[in-house]
């Protein structure tokens, strides 16, 4: 990628290691220029979530340590600071799985999301307006449990509580996971809005490769923790060999997706469920 | 005047014994309130609740008897018990972060046994008196009008219970902090994601244990004496815990008035029918009742799941 553009955050060549001994990451570099959305790629288990916690430092309470390489995000190099650190510097993840607050309500959940920022009741207010433009779905929810609404709806809130930090980088993590394509591409069309007129920045860790370099302007694909691909997403789109490995089609149609999903359905068996 | 064939003094004294049971019954909550804080911010059940009552009453009645005065050694002990909860944080709690929660009752168990005895290391093992001012006899006015016999202590007890249960549960519903305190309850990951400083509000939860410690060990010990008894009465608030929820300040107050009251008319009513002494064990029988029927307690949150 054009190395003079304003890069929000650069990973260069990082290697990442849990409990001192397993390593998760051997070698992933990737850069995201400001303002745009890009989509890291590869199956279970190749380095996705791994590599954005290295970014919001949530490796930290999980036992990884990036060892090796370097990241910097915003000018600022990530180090050492703790994952409120990294809110305080606009950067915000919205976890794989969402992880609402189930037992606080939706707008509870939404409201902890300002909780870095100090502002006055009517700021609020006002805040929760704006996030609620985006999440119309939400405001008619806002009074319920979040552990009670769908799973499209505490998506949302997810990401909403995420927005109320007024991020200049966003790091979301599965997003379409376990939801109807209809709400994913619900989400997806939020997060397009969030990009343009809010012009936070994205990095995006997706199984759903289809959905994801739709939406991406550029994309990065890992293999057991190494960077093995890169290109513009229209660009991967159109590619022969990701057609075939990521997207399920080859030149003569969709004939083997069968055989992707049996593939798929292999290397899933060993996929732990909550 | 019976009623039902039961002569107005029975009925006045069971008042008696209800009344006395709720007003027991809030010294428990009080206890409750101080596990279910850390069970809720860090899900460990603190075995060392009992040891910091003991730990800051001893030391509130050791500063009374250097000399100070008695509010200047009531702030002094709160800022002792923020100390201690700012070294249990950063000393046990952080270092143990994301290790499973039988570890972490260990440490707590450790840390009870530290805090006893440092606080008898350095005030010493006799008995103290705690003298609050409030005498432990049954109010005049009530016992003249209505023929109540309750201690003033009790109700002094009582009240100050009732009020410092009112204030947290306010703070935690509409302050910030609160709104942090509850969101690091539900889940710490996500909190931290948004930038909820997980240190301080564990800061906040073991300074806030530690002073609902300091005022259930100043009630206590105003009754029995400032000794180390007080750290298996603590224990009482197990079974508080269990019927009411560990997880619900509202269940920490319901269950220590249930336990309060059950086990006071139980030893009245029916102690005599064993031979009296049933008050220690009847709340573990009604526990244990409850868990089979209802282990998540009356107001214990239920596991939300979606599938």
């Amino acid at each position: 990628m054009n190395a003079t553009a304003d890069n929000i955050l650069t990973i260069d060549a990082i290697e990442v290691v849990y409990d001192n001994v397993i390593a998760a990451l051997h070698d992933v570099s990737l850069v995201v220029p400001r303002g745009k959305i890009v989509a890291l790629l590869g199956g279970n288990g190749a380095g996705k979530s791994t590599t954005l916690k290295s970014v919001s430092t949530m490796l930290g309470s999980e036992r990884g340590k990036v060892t090796q390489g370097t990241i910097t995000y915003d000018g600022t190099a990530v180090r050492d600071q703790t994952p409120s650190d990294m809110v305080g510097l606009g950067m915000v993840q919205v976890l794989e799985g969402r992880r609402c607050f189930g037992h606080l309500t939706v707008e509870e959940n939404i409201i902890a999301g300002a909780f870095s920022r100090k502002l006055s009741k009517g700021d609020m207010h006002a805040e929760l307006d704006r996030i609620y433009g985006y999440f119309k779905r939400l405001k008619d929810r806002r009074k319920s449990q979040a552990g009670y609404t769908s799973g499209g709806e505490q998506q949302m809130t997810a990401v909403a509580r995420a927005m109320m930090a007024k991020p200049k980088m966003l790091l979301l993590d599965e997003p379409s996971m376990g939801l109807a394509p209809q709400l994913v591409a619900e989400i997806f069309n939020i997060v397009q809005e969030l990009n343009q007129q809010e012009g936070v920045s994205i990095l995006l860790a997706e199984q759903n490769t289809n959905v994801a370099l739709r939406n991406a302007d550029y994309g990065y694909i890992i293999e057991s923790g190494h960077a093995v691909m890169e290109g513009n997403a229209r660009d991967l789109l159109e590619d022969d060999k990701i057609k075939e490995f990521y997207l399920g089609i080859s030149k003569e149609g969709r004939k083997n997706f069968r055989d992707v999903l049996r593939k798929e359905s292999e290397t899933h068996a060993d996929l732990h469920h909550h | 005047m019976p009623i039902w064939g039961w002569p107005m003094t029975e009925i006045l004294f069971f008042f008696e014994v209800v009344l006395a049971g709720l007003l027991a019954g809030t010294m428990y909550s009080l206890v409750a309130l101080g596990f279910v804080l850390i069970y809720k911010a860090s899900a460990t059940f603190n075995f060392a609740q009992g040891a910091m009552v003991f730990f800051a009453v001893l030391s509130f009645v050791g500063f009374m008897e250097l000399g100070l005065p008695f509010v200047l050694a009531f702030l002094v002990t709160i800022l002792l018990m923020i100390a201690v909860g700012y070294a249990t944080e950063r000393l046990v709690i952080e270092p143990l972060t994301g290790q499973s929660e039988d570890t972490m009752l260990m440490a707590t168990i450790g840390l009870a046994f530290v805090l006893q005895g440092l606080a008898q290391a350095v005030w010493g093992v006799e008995v103290r008196r705690l003298d609050l001012g409030i005498p432990d006899f049954p109010i005049p006015w009530l016992a003249d009008n209505l023929g109540i016999f309750v201690s003033a202590l009790d109700v002094t007890a009582g009240v100050v219970a009732g009020v410092l249960i009112i204030v947290l549960s306010l703070l935690f519903r509409f302050t910030k902090m609160g709104l942090g305190l509850r969101a690091v309850a539900d889940d710490p990951g996500a909190a931290a994601s948004i930038g909820i400083p997980l240190k301080n509000i564990m800061l906040l939860v073991w300074s806030t244990a530690g002073i609902v410690a300091l005022v259930t060990g100043m009630m206590w010990g105003a009754r029995a004496g400032v000794q180390f008894a007080l750290v298996d009465l603590a224990l009482k608030a197990l079974p508080v815990l269990i019927i009411g929820g560990f997880s619900s300040i509202p269940g920490a107050i319901v269950g220590g008035l249930i336990i309060g009251v059950v086990e006071k008319t139980l030893e009245v009513y029916v102690g005599p029918y064993f031979g009296g002494g049933i008050e220690g064990w009847a709340p573990y029988v009604l526990a244990i009742l409850f868990l089979l029927w209802r282990p998540e307690g009356l107001f214990g949150e239920k596991i939300i799941r979606r599938v």
